[in-house]
């Protein structure tokens, strides 16, 4: 039968060059080149280092100024829509080192997360890879004594590729979680008809899709702790925005939030 | 990475050995190669590709699941969302945002967490309902709008030819 398959094919198949792919194709390859300049996680660099990147520009230096008199060092996250993801996953881990205790007790929220997956309907088979691997790197640090060789680990870690989308992956999933088991509360903030479930199939379990509000707050709960983001765009005003989410908590994680994209802010 | 894909193929293949869905066979064409896989598809009853036997091809790139992979019938096949050389045109098997075909926003797109499985269960009800907005084979999308009765007359062709019947 396959053989008749084949046979068929040929005779069928005149190959017209499909153009939806080739446009595909290319879109794949200018985003590749984009992103292959840039790591996926930077070194710390001093929050000035954003002045070169808006050298003609007044509004943005002037709140460059202002972002440098509540934070010191920036680091860069690559732009290629999982930046939220990769950003909030890498700082929230950094925060833990050197601090055994708590680092114990989100190790538990991890470790018993899967579960709460499975229970939401998600395919076990599908989650495990992402899962394990995430807990094997949380292991991995977790065994580390020596702090700064526990840094330089969770920075190599994140900069090798098939490590770090398992880790954005399993944080995508954790999202996709929070924002299930709540649907209640978050389907307000969905617009359209699109159910939660439809939203977290198309907006954050798909990689490369880039986060929003809701994302950060159903991850920050999923992840039981809060995040600070400043916004510095255009708009009016010397000082960068600040938003505190969830409201009322007191951030753990602080972000840099430019139109598009997040990099991770240290005081 | 590949070590990654690998594992998550062989336990796919695994769960599609031990609880198959009805009417779908699929599997690495050759267990020494995990990124190509052979699947044969029933087409579903009530159709006009009912009792016909559908061969096609997987290929999954390295970094499955993070990208989906590409199908294609190695038969002959009429369908509107089925492209002459029989690759398979459905919003499953492109993530959000990669919209040649102007899928509705609210269809299934490719995740990590969706699966082989999904797939083929997703192409069975392409058989039996195929979606003439996004038209990989403008010929058949008219052609099922149009004169249905012919339509299933050229199906009925390629359900008998994979049975190896005479037509």
């Amino acid at each position: 039968m396959a053989e008749q398959g084949e046979n068929m094919n040929k005779s069928d198949s005149t190959s017209e060059p499909n153009q939806d792919e080739l446009i595909l194709a290319q879109q794949r390859q200018i985003e590749k080149e984009i992103s292959d300049s840039i790591p996926l996680v930077g070194d710390k660099e001093l929050i000035t280092s954003l002045n070169n990147e808006y050298s003609a520009d007044n509004i943005y230096l002037e709140k460059v100024r202002d972002l440098a008199t509540k934070y010191k060092f920036i680091r860069r996250t690559r732009p290629d829509g999982n930046c939220f993801f990769r950003a909030f996953s890498y700082a929230n881990i950094e925060r833990l080192l050197g601090k055994p205790d708590e680092f114990e007790a989100f190790y538990k929220v991890a470790e018993n997360s899967k579960d709460g997956l499975v229970k939401l309907g998600f395919q076990q088979l599908t989650v495990d890879d992402f899962y394990d691997t995430y807990m094997e790197v949380l292991k991995r640090l977790k065994n580390i004594e020596n702090l700064s060789e526990a840094y330089k680990e969770l920075h190599s870690v994140f900069n090798e590729q098939g490590f770090s989308d398992y880790m954005v992956v399993y944080l995508r999933l954790l999202t996709s979680g929070q924002l299930q088991k709540e649907h209640d509360f978050y389907s307000c903030f969905i617009e359209g008809d699109r159910t939660v479930a439809d939203f977290c199939h198309q907006e954050v379990e798909p990689m490369y899709k880039e986060s929003d509000h809701i994302h950060i707050i159903a991850a920050c709960a999923a992840l039981q702790t809060g995040v600070k983001v400043i916004y510095m765009d255009r708009g009016i005003g010397k000082a960068c925005t600040e938003h505190d989410l969830p409201e009322g908590t007191s951030p753990t994680v602080h972000l840099l939030y430019r139109p598009g994209h997040y990099d991770i802010l240290y005081q | 990475m590949a070590g990654s894909a690998l594992r998550r193929l062989m336990a796919e293949y695994k769960q599609l050995t031990l609880n198959p869905p009805e009417g779908i066979i699929a599997g690495p064409i050759n267990e020494e190669n995990f990124f190509e896989w052979e699947a044969l598809i029933t087409g579903p009853e009530g159709t006009c590709f009912e009792g016909g036997v559908f061969p096609a091809k997987l290929v999954f790139p390295p970094d499955y699941p993070l990208s989906p992979p590409k199908m294609q019938f190695t038969c002959e096949m009429f369908h509107p969302n089925i492209y002459s050389d029989g690759r398979v045109c459905i919003s499953i098997l492109h993530a959000p945002g990669d919209d040649p075909m102007g899928y509705e926003s609210s269809a299934e797109r490719w995740s990590p967490v969706q699966s082989v499985e999904k797939i083929l269960l997703s192409v069975v009800s392409m058989l039996a309902e195929p979606n003439d907005e996004s038209g990989a084979n403008v010929d058949a999308a008219k052609m099922w709008r149009e004169n249905r009765i012919e339509f299933n007359k050229i199906a009925e062709k390629i359900v008998r030819r994979t049975l190896g019947i005479p037509t």
